[in-house]
């Protein structure tokens, strides 16, 4: 399956936010979206994710207009929020439970995605009592435990240690393997390493960009 | 429809896990109202032994005019709020400076032999302190001065009287008629109170004062038990709603959600106290003029306007906390807010007491439409307009808070 994301303008207000943003994904591959603050990396996700509604554009799963069939974004796309979107006071179990029915995540649990995020550690501790890494763990759980086409993660890495994020580059590798695509942002060079392709988000447009490793070059792309 | 059920048990198994803390807060709230009560009870018991000190300064060594006070301090309704006290000069002012007396009654020296000798060009004097100079301070400067005049006035017709029988009648019936006249003014006096009828209407629709405020001091717990429920509202996400509204769960549905689960919150949250007032008035501990002999009956009966009421301030509170940043704001604006719209609504002084305008005002905001709810249910009317008035203050609530979520949202 492929994503096809094809003029997406967003404006708040008079402020251009997007101004024509385009790309395209192959199943099994990874996107990394990089940009300065306040470059519109999280709008874009935020609206190919259906939580808010892009002035204009299209977004093609497979043969799906899913910007005019949002109803059918939940079933296709995985989404990780820069913020953790889980309930404090709840374990992380009754935090998965909301999301996905007990047989769903007994099978993650056994052999998908819950086990490759190795949850099964802490799934009954109450989410305030989690570290960073846990709780991103988490959210990324419960995003992915229905097997969703595309995985969009804003900042995954962000806040976490090496461990975590060694298993967190891990779990994507294995998702991408299983078919799936992954578009994510970030201001983690380290996390470069799992994408196949890389655009810079800019005055509301993406510029594909290669990085070969020059820190500066890439600061100055922005 | 499913993850917006999945979204509303989620929220149910939240309520589960804050409960105890919860509990601890409104039984704490709860324990603060109760003493509330019993002070305020207890300060009505004492309410009848409270009277205005009045030192008495001056030659009142008089039978005539000790005979006077004498009457005043046994008979006279003044007895009931004033207490006169004879002193000396000095003792007096020291007591007045100190603020055991609310003021001094001087009787000047030479006043009774002005009296007796028909001049009555000298009158009793009422002094006070500054801070003391009120409404009661006022009154009690009428009633010396009516006592002043009322005694040089009276002599003055008594002599009068005797002046004429002597020269139309001789010596004979003097006496009898001046102990006749003196009788008549002392009835005059001491009967006053009879020259008007006042007619006690009560407080709000007829309500005693027992059971206005029984209906008040219940309603506003019932306004800043949100306070108590602000736990509930912390570790609220933005991003969390984002992805529920995403997953086809809205803004409203989220927020009827969250809703419903805070009324299960309140049900059990208030089944305790509500439980001890039911045994309260059944077993006669506490009893209101109203429902004399009824036991909890009544009180049972009118739980269902008190439910409604607390879903609507419920709505208002979930309004106030979506529209504020934080909890501590939210918590802030609540008491702000509660506190205000109760005291126009009339739940810390009677609303009788406000002028027409404030009165008006505190009728149409959601405080007094709960008042004119529980009232209603007080005195076995139906729901009517205040029950239709709290239902729609209750939707628009919820809508607005709706509305907030959903820029909140869109805001990110």
């Amino acid at each position: 399956m492929t994503m096809d994301v094809r003029g997406i303008r967003k404006a708040y207000g008079k402020k251009q936010v997007l101004t024509d943003v385009s790309f395209m994904v192959q199943g099994g591959q990874c996107v990394g979206i990089l940009g300065g603050n306040g470059s519109g990396k999280s709008t874009l996700f935020s609206i190919l994710a259906g939580v808010r509604r892009a002035d204009s554009g299209s977004f093609l799963y497979g043969e799906t207009e899913l910007l005019r069939y949002p109803g059918r974004i939940p079933e296709v796309i995985g989404y990780v929020p820069q913020t953790d979107p889980l309930m404090e006071e709840l374990s992380a179990w009754d935090n998965l439970r909301m999301w996905h029915d007990k047989r769903t995540l007994q099978r993650e649990l056994a052999e998908g995605a819950l086990a490759l995020l190795e949850i099964d550690g802490f799934l009954k501790t109450p989410v305030r009592k989690l570290s960073g890494g846990m709780k991103k763990r988490l959210s990324i759980a419960c995003a992915v435990a229905a097997r969703p086409g595309i995985l969009i993660l804003d900042e995954p890495s962000a806040a976490l240690d090496l461990v975590c994020k060694e298993t967190l580059i891990r779990y994507l590798a294995a998702y991408k393997k299983a078919g799936g695509i992954v578009v994510l942002s970030t201001h983690d060079v380290q996390d470069l390493t799992i994408c196949d392709e890389c655009f810079v988000l800019k005055e509301g447009c993406l510029r594909p960009y290669v990085y070969d490793g020059d820190f500066h070059a890439l600061a100055e792309a922005f | 429809m499913k993850r917006a059920a999945s979204y509303f048990l989620t929220q149910l198994k939240r309520v589960l896990r804050l409960l105890p803390a919860q509990m601890g807060i409104s039984f704490v709230i709860w324990l603060c109202v109760g003493l509330l009560a019993v002070l305020l009870v207890s300060q009505k018991a004492d309410e009848g032994q409270d009277r205005y000190r009045v030192g008495l300064v001056g030659d009142v060594s008089d039978s005539y005019l000790g005979f006077g006070f004498a009457a005043l301090q046994t008979m006279d309704d003044s007895r009931l709020m004033i207490e006169l006290i004879q002193m000396e000069e000095t003792e007096a002012a020291e007591a007045l400076s100190r603020g055991e007396l609310t003021a001094v009654m001087r009787v000047p020296e030479g006043f009774v032999s002005s009296v007796v000798s028909g001049e009555n060009d000298i009158h009793v004097t009422y002094e006070t302190a500054q801070g003391q100079k009120g409404l009661a301070a006022m009154v009690m400067e009428e009633i010396a001065d009516a006592a002043s005049t009322l005694v040089t006035a009276s002599q003055s017709a008594i002599y009068g009287m005797q002046r004429t029988l002597y020269e139309q009648e001789g010596a004979d019936r003097v006496g009898r008629e001046t102990d006749r006249l003196n009788l008549m003014l002392i009835h005059f006096v001491l009967s006053r109170s009879g020259f008007s009828e006042v007619e006690v209407l009560g407080y709000a629709d007829g309500l005693s004062l027992e059971a206005y405020y029984f209906c008040r001091i219940i309603l506003l717990v019932l306004l800043l038990a949100g306070l108590s429920g602000s736990v509930f509202f912390l570790h609220r996400k933005t991003a969390l709603a984002g992805i529920l509204r995403a997953g086809g769960v809205g803004a409203l549905l989220q927020i009827t959600g969250e809703y419903l689960a805070y009324l299960v919150y309140l049900c059990v949250s208030f089944f305790l106290p509500f439980c001890l007032l039911a045994f309260a008035l059944e077993r006669g501990m506490l009893s209101l003029p109203e429902w004399e002999g009824r036991g909890a009956e009544p009180f049972l009966a009118m739980l269902p306007f008190f439910f409604a009421a607390a879903a609507m301030f419920a709505a208002f509170q979930f309004f106030l906390c979506e529209l504020a940043d934080g909890i501590v704001n939210g918590l802030l604006l609540q008491l702000i807010c509660g506190v205000g719209m109760g005291y126009l609504a009339g739940y810390f002084y009677p609303a009788a007491f406000f002028p027409e305008r404030l009165r008006s005002v505190g009728e149409l905001l959601p405080t007094g439409a709960a008042a004119r709810l529980a009232e209603s249910g007080f005195l076995e009317k139906g729901a009517g307009g205040a029950g239709v008035s709290v239902l729609a203050w209750l939707a628009v609530f919820l809508l607005l808070t709706a509305a907030v979520r959903q820029a909140r949202i869109r805001r990110g």
